[in-house]
């Protein structure tokens, strides 16, 4: 099994089977070669539009970055982004674990219909997410008019952002988590089971420490991809400038408004949250895939 | 086994940290205490009410009554912002670009008040519609005709979201058939039609609201953007985008509803809301909505006393169709929705 940046894929590791490469002599120019080819193809595509948020975001002066990231509705908007995201990532590590214990240990009727449901939120347009949660939770939704009279409000609301952010990164920690259960050794469990413990015993002393590296990194996706969410924010948390406005949201109104560089100045903050997530991914990749 | 210690440990406090990070709660405004009044307002609003107006009230209203007035908003375009309304979004106030928006939360039974029958038939401010260009008009723009010119770029509000967008196609439309009219005693409907489908040929970017077309504007992007006077006039003012503002000859006056959601509104807040509703028209608010380039609805002596206001030759309302109820239908959906966009 290989480890890409953290996730767990199961590869075939290839490297006995391949024949050493005929050797090269002197100087080998498809090294150097490839090597900007790869720099120069991403340089359209990645680096220079992450550079125009970062140009534009301190094109005023670092004094006016500041001002901009310091603005009470911008501290607002990052706050609640990462709140709401934190619970998100709670939720669904919690969630992925419980379905990838379930859906890798038991086989039943309809197992490949729920692997499938779960994955499906990844292929769903978020602006679709968030209709649905409207039409199910809004106050005229298919439950929330029920709930409209007991004067519970879900849409909205910081809960809205949550429950958005849960269904949109809904497969994220299980599809990390689950083929690491699909391949962990049993005899270890089994081993465990012997000398007398319990269920519960062997689970959180055997299995769950094995899953240390996928949960860390199904979480730290998880939360990297709910921070970021805009199309179902949009549509569920009301848009109101510091009450239920994220940062996404706050970088859009802030673009609309023709105030670039305050949308930058967030936008570089979010640039730089995903680069720490992805770094840590891939420098503690050996921390998290001790076996 | 001490390896596996240190790293629980470290996972340990990753997590703590995360829990400390979500114990800073952002505060809602609306539970530290204090009335909060939440307005949803079509996108050009944004700067009048956040600049002059909400400040103004809050502080009157502390004056009178002692007690702080915070103010929740949102702004997108008017369609926009009354399907939000209608899906249950807390708006208790609503300032909309069109009276048909106001018509629609009424039929959804939002507003159970009859805001026509108010002295200003509830418009809380008005302005012509109006052609920006760029510095130096290289395209040579002078009024509609001249947007249907070939190679003219054209940015315009999607009138399905936006109510700015809507008012465009009215002014030129009715532009056509005012000019006709003045010079033939009969409005000339194939020519106006013609006219609407040889711009809307030139249009390449149909943004969400007036307000993220003047962005995409100042992004460097068109020749030509119809839009709100005041937001053109606003951009000249911000003196970032080399701009021209091109009168055309005859337009049409954007007038801008107020309305209380009523619904949405509970009883311990009825008063603050009906007061801000109600400053909406005092001489203090419409001057400042003056200062902000709208027309005043309350007092014509500031709008002649406002220079920066172009020179329009044949303006024209929203009456001339016979109000919104002729308009939407006649114009918005049988000329423009089946005779224009689907050609």
């Amino acid at each position: 099994m290989r480890s890409v940046l953290g996730l767990r894929f199961p590869v075939l590791d290839m490297s006995s089977v391949i024949p050493t490469m005929r050797h090269v002599r002197g100087f080998d120019v498809a090294r150097p070669l490839s090597i900007w080819m790869l720099i120069f193809m991403m340089m359209p595509l990645v680096f220079l539009p992450l550079a125009s948020i970062f140009i534009f975001g301190t094109s005023s002066g670092l004094g006016n970055f500041w001002t901009a990231l310091t603005a009470p509705a911008a501290v607002f908007a990052l706050k609640l982004s990462m709140v709401t995201s934190f619970w998100a990532t709670t939720f669904n590590v919690l969630f992925g674990l419980f379905a990838a214990y379930v859906l890798s240990r038991y086989n039943f009727l309809g197992r490949n219909a729920l692997i499938v449901t779960i994955s499906l939120p990844t292929a769903i347009p978020t602006a679709v997410a968030g209709f649905a949660l409207l039409l199910l939770w809004g106050p005229y939704g298919t439950l929330g008019r029920f709930l409209r009279p007991q004067g519970i409000q879900v849409m909205f609301t910081a809960g809205a952002i949550v429950l958005a952010n849960i269904f949109v990164t809904f497969p994220l920690a299980f599809g990390v988590i689950k083929p690491v259960f699909d391949t962990m050794s049993r005899s270890l469990e089994e081993a465990s089971a012997t000398i007398g413990a319990t269920r519960w015993q062997t689970f959180w002393h055997v299995t769950l420490p094995s899953l240390r590296g996928a949960i860390v990194s199904g979480a730290l996706l998880t939360f990297a991809r709910a921070v970021g969410e805009f199309g179902s924010t949009i549509l569920v948390s009301g848009n109101l400038a510091g009450r239920t406005q994220t940062a996404p949201l706050y970088i859009f109104a802030k673009f609309n408004e023709g105030q670039i560089e305050a949308a930058n100045a967030i936008a570089i903050v979010l640039a730089l949250f995903s680069f720490l997530i992805f770094s840590v991914l891939f420098f503690a990749r050996d921390w998290l895939d001790v076996d | 086994m001490k390896q596996t210690f240190n790293k629980a440990a470290l996972l340990t406090l990753m997590l703590l940290a995360l829990a400390l990070l979500a114990n800073c709660l952002p505060q809602q405004s609306a539970e530290r205490g204090g009335l909060n009044i939440t307005l949803y307002g079509f996108s050009v609003m944004k700067e009048s009410l956040e600049k002059a107006v909400y400040p103004a009230f809050a502080a009157k209203w502390k004056q009178e009554h002692g007690q702080d007035v915070g103010f929740a908003s949102s702004f997108a375009g008017s369609e926009t912002v009354t399907n939000q309304i209608l899906q249950g979004v807390p708006a208790e106030i609503a300032i909309l670009s069109i009276d048909r928006d106001a018509q629609r939360l009424k039929a959804g039974g939002f507003i159970t008040s009859d805001w026509h029958a108010t002295p200003y038939k509830g418009i809380v401010n008005k302005t012509p519609f109006v052609i920006l260009v760029r510095a130096g008009n290289p395209k040579g723009i002078h009024d509609f005709p001249d947007l249907a010119k070939p190679g003219v770029e054209i940015i315009h509000p999607d009138p399905v979201s936006s109510g700015g967008a809507q008012w465009s196609i009215l002014a030129i439309y009715g532009s056509e058939l005012v000019k006709s009219e003045k010079q033939s005693g009969e409005p000339d409907t194939a020519h106006a039609l013609q006219t609407l489908q040889a711009i809307w040929r030139n249009v390449k970017s149909t943004p969400g609201s007036a307000r993220e077309a003047r962005t995409q504007f100042e992004t460097g992007f068109g020749d030509a953007l119809i839009t709100y006077e005041l937001d053109g006039l606003l951009m000249k003012e911000a003196k970032k985008t080399p701009m021209e503002i091109v009168v055309p000859k005859a337009t049409i006056f954007s007038e801008h509803p107020a309305v209380v959601i009523d619904k949405n509104v509970t009883q311990t807040k009825r008063a603050v809301v009906d007061a801000f509703l109600q400053y909406l028209w005092s001489e203090e608010a419409q001057k400042a909505f003056v200062k902000f380039h709208f027309y005043s609805v309350t007092n014509d002596a500031l709008n002649q006393q406002h220079t920066e206001f172009g020179h329009i030759e044949m303006p024209f309302e929203i009456s001339y169709f016979g109000g919104w109820d002729k308009a939407y239908p006649q114009v918005i959906e049988g000329i423009f929705r089946n005779r224009v966009q689907r050609k």
